[in-house]
């Protein structure tokens, strides 16, 4: 599912911030980002409910998915970031 | 009369010179003093780098707070010019009220008057070359640091070691003139005097382009016994008013709310000098008291100044403070906002320039008028209102149900609502290349400027698009109708999908948001020939048809493209760090896909 491309993404954030050209991720910015994505899921949803026309209703939920996809990937991101605890 | 100011001026200087040797020693005191403010107010804008206008933008929530925000800054600047030029700045940019900005400058004309208590209480008292040697010293140190900060503070310590350095002049000449020339005796008692030598303060200060620079003028050469204290006290009213002048140049380049502040200004300083020449007899007797309260001698006339520059300027705001929100209905009765004319930059202008934080926020304000004017002409371009796209539950349904076309010249109007604004923000943009801004800032200004750049691309794409979108839409021409149909759909979509990014809070908005848009244009880009092909072979289709489809489809995906990478630009979170971790996230079109498809074959 393109989590090669992913994973490659991250290490490539990973060589940038070494060399100081990327500015340091830290998990409250990535939690961040998780409650906005979580905040639209629960919006597509409701939106869904309340749609009749299968064509739109099609469409809305593609983009649940794809709100899950990121919100997948966000929590990924962040066990990535977070050191480890001792 | 302009083009005789220079001569004049530098002949009365080379005649002074050729009289009176001291006369050079005050004049070079003078030209230090002045050559100080400007470092000083260098340093500032280097060290500042948005820390002042970070402050500034926080300052000025309530009057109160403007003002102690007015009062503050000049002190720490000791620059009233300089605080009202910021002033007028932040306003043309729109980043504070008018109400907020003539906070500041009431509070800004208090600030200015412990210039004068400086200058009398330590100035003169002290013998502060001495302080100004090593500050010159240490400063040029700094000043060839790689760090701006300490480059910042550097300009600013060389500041005011020449401000310093310029008053023991002034104070020198004064003291060795009146061995020679006793200015005394053109003394003028009584109202001519009053008169003639608040024109000469007046005068003074727009020459010198500094109430502080006549304050200390008038310090030093009444410390100097060469101007009797009731001229002086004159003298300081007149500066009060010629200070004013900073202002209105400044204004010259603003918008009308600047120009608002300026008039504000003048308003005040001439309403404060008013009643400080009508009640010179109180003030007088009120200087006497409090200096007698406050333990200055009787004889000690600078300080005496300092107290009634203080006491008249305090006045000033208290009288003036009742009538604030009267003030503010005066001057937007009298210098009315310009009709909105969408053609013209709003927020884009050379007041704003000075500025990291102006630049910015006010490039990204018009970025947005931009995008406004653009989505005006994509719309109509395409025969859709507004309203009814963005009010709409149904994209599809109210597209095909927009059939009349909107009469009106998309080139005339892509001249004047697009381009001009495009050709703007480009100037705009270069100029603040040229300003030596943070590399943060900077690299935002490239971005919203390529941001406008993409903009007008999918302006341009919808006049190709237009011709063949209203032959085909207006009267129902079968499948072609439906394709064209489906591609002005398809861009309304994306067009309700930024409004609705735009409307969200910012705290809530995510340029993520436009993943499944941005897949769903390369996939509809990809099926759209097939789809031509296959209704050729059906016979639905003819060649000619197929091909103008086939060219328009190109312009269509093209501005869906430019419209959604604009959008993702100008959204994109404004920590880095965040923007960061979307970039990070954001999916292209296979893994949307793939993430569609995985879940399909689930099912």
């Amino acid at each position: 599912m393109g989590l090669e491309k992913y994973a490659n993404k991250i290490d490539e954030y990973f060589a940038r911030l070494e060399d100081g050209k990327a500015k340091k991720i830290k998990p409250s910015h990535v939690l961040k980002v998780i409650s906005k994505l979580k905040k639209k899921e629960q919006g597509l949803v409701q939106e869904i409910e309340v749609t009749e026309k299968d064509s739109k209703k099609d469409r809305l939920k593609r983009k649940v998915l794809i709100a899950r996809e990121h919100i997948k990937r966000a929590e990924f991101l962040l066990d990535k970031i977070t050191p480890p605890v001792k | 009369m302009k083009k005789y100011s220079l001569p004049v001026a530098i002949g009365v200087l080379v005649i002074g010179f050729w009289f009176s040797p001291d006369f050079q020693q005050i004049a070079a005191g003078v030209a230090i003093f002045l050559f100080g403010m400007l470092m000083l107010e260098d340093g500032f804008k280097l060290f500042g780098g948005g820390f002042l206008e970070n402050i500034l933008e926080r300052a000025t929530s309530s009057v109160p707070r403007s003002l102690a925000f007015g009062i503050v800054s000049t002190t720490l600047m000791q620059s009233s010019s300089l605080v009202s030029v910021i002033t007028i700045s932040f306003l043309s940019a729109g980043l504070i009220s008018l109400l907020a900005g003539v906070g500041i400058i009431f509070g800004a004309n208090i600030g200015t008057t412990t210039g004068a208590w400086l200058i009398a209480g330590f100035g003169l008292k002290v013998k502060i070359s001495a302080y100004a040697m090593p500050m010159l010293a240490v400063s040029i140190i700094l000043v060839f640091q790689k760090s701006k900060y300490l480059r910042g503070a550097g300009f600013a310590l060389a500041g005011l070691g020449f401000l310093f350095l310029g008053i023991h002049h002034m104070k020198e000449g004064f003291e060795t003139f009146k061995d020679q020339f006793d200015l005394t005796r053109f003394a003028l008692t009584g109202l001519l005097g009053l008169v003639v030598y608040t024109a000469v303060g007046m005068t003074a200060t727009v020459v010198m382009q500094s109430s502080h620079a006549t304050m200390v003028l008038i310090i030093t050469a009444l410390a100097a016994g060469q101007i009797s204290y009731e001229n002086a006290l004159a003298l300081a009213i007149g500066a009060n008013i010629g200070t004013t002048i900073t202002a209105i140049i400044g204004s010259l380049t603003a918008n009308f709310q600047g120009k608002r502040l300026a008039l504000a200004h003048l308003i005040f300083n001439l309403f404060t000098a008013g009643v400080a020449l009508i009640f010179i007899s109180p003030l007088r007797d009120a200087v006497d008291w409090v200096s007698a309260n406050v333990g200055i001698s009787d004889t000690d006339f600078a300080l005496k100044l300092a107290v009634f520059h203080t006491i008249f300027n305090v006045l000033g705001v208290v009288l003036m403070l009742p009538t604030l929100r009267a003030l503010i209905r005066f001057l937007e009765r009298v210098i009315k906002e310009p009709a909105l004319d969408l053609s013209k930059p709003k927020y884009l202008s050379e007041a704003v320039d000075e500025f990291p934080q102006t630049i910015e926020i006010a490039l990204r304000k018009e970025v947005k008028h931009l995008y406004d004017n653009a989505v005006e002409l994509i719309t109509h371009g395409l025969n859709i209102h507004r309203h009814d796209l963005f009010s709409t539950k149904d994209v599809a349904k109210t597209v095909a149900e927009s059939r009349a076309q909107i009469e009106f010249d998309i080139d005339e109007k892509y001249e004047h609502r697009v381009k001009t604004l495009y050709t703007a923000i480009v100037e705009f943009s270069t100029r603040a290349g040229s300003k030596n801004l943070p590399h943060d800032v900077m690299d935002r200004v490239y971005i919203l400027r390529d941001v406008a750049g993409q903009i007008v691309r999918a302006v341009k794409a919808v006049k190709h698009l237009r011709r063949n979108t209203t032959i085909y839409t207006s009267t129902s021409k079968g499948a072609a109708s439906d394709l064209y149909n489906g591609l002005r759909t398809e861009i309304g979509r994306i067009l309700a999908e930024i409004q609705r990014l735009d409307l969200a809070e910012p705290e809530d908005r995510s340029q993520l948001w436009l993943d499944e848009e941005a897949a769903q244009v390369e996939s509809d880009s990809v099926n759209s020939t097939r789809v031509v092909e296959e209704l050729i072979r059906e016979g639905q289709m003819d060649a000619d048809a197929a091909t103008s489809f086939l060219n328009d489809s190109g312009y269509a995906y093209s501005a869906m493209r430019n419209l959604l990478g604009a959008a993702r630009a100008y959204y994109i979170q404004p920590d880095s760090a965040m923007a960061e971790v979307e970039r990070i996230l954001t999916l292209d079109e296979e893994e949307v896909e793939a993430v569609v498809s995985d879940v399909a074959v689930a099912k």
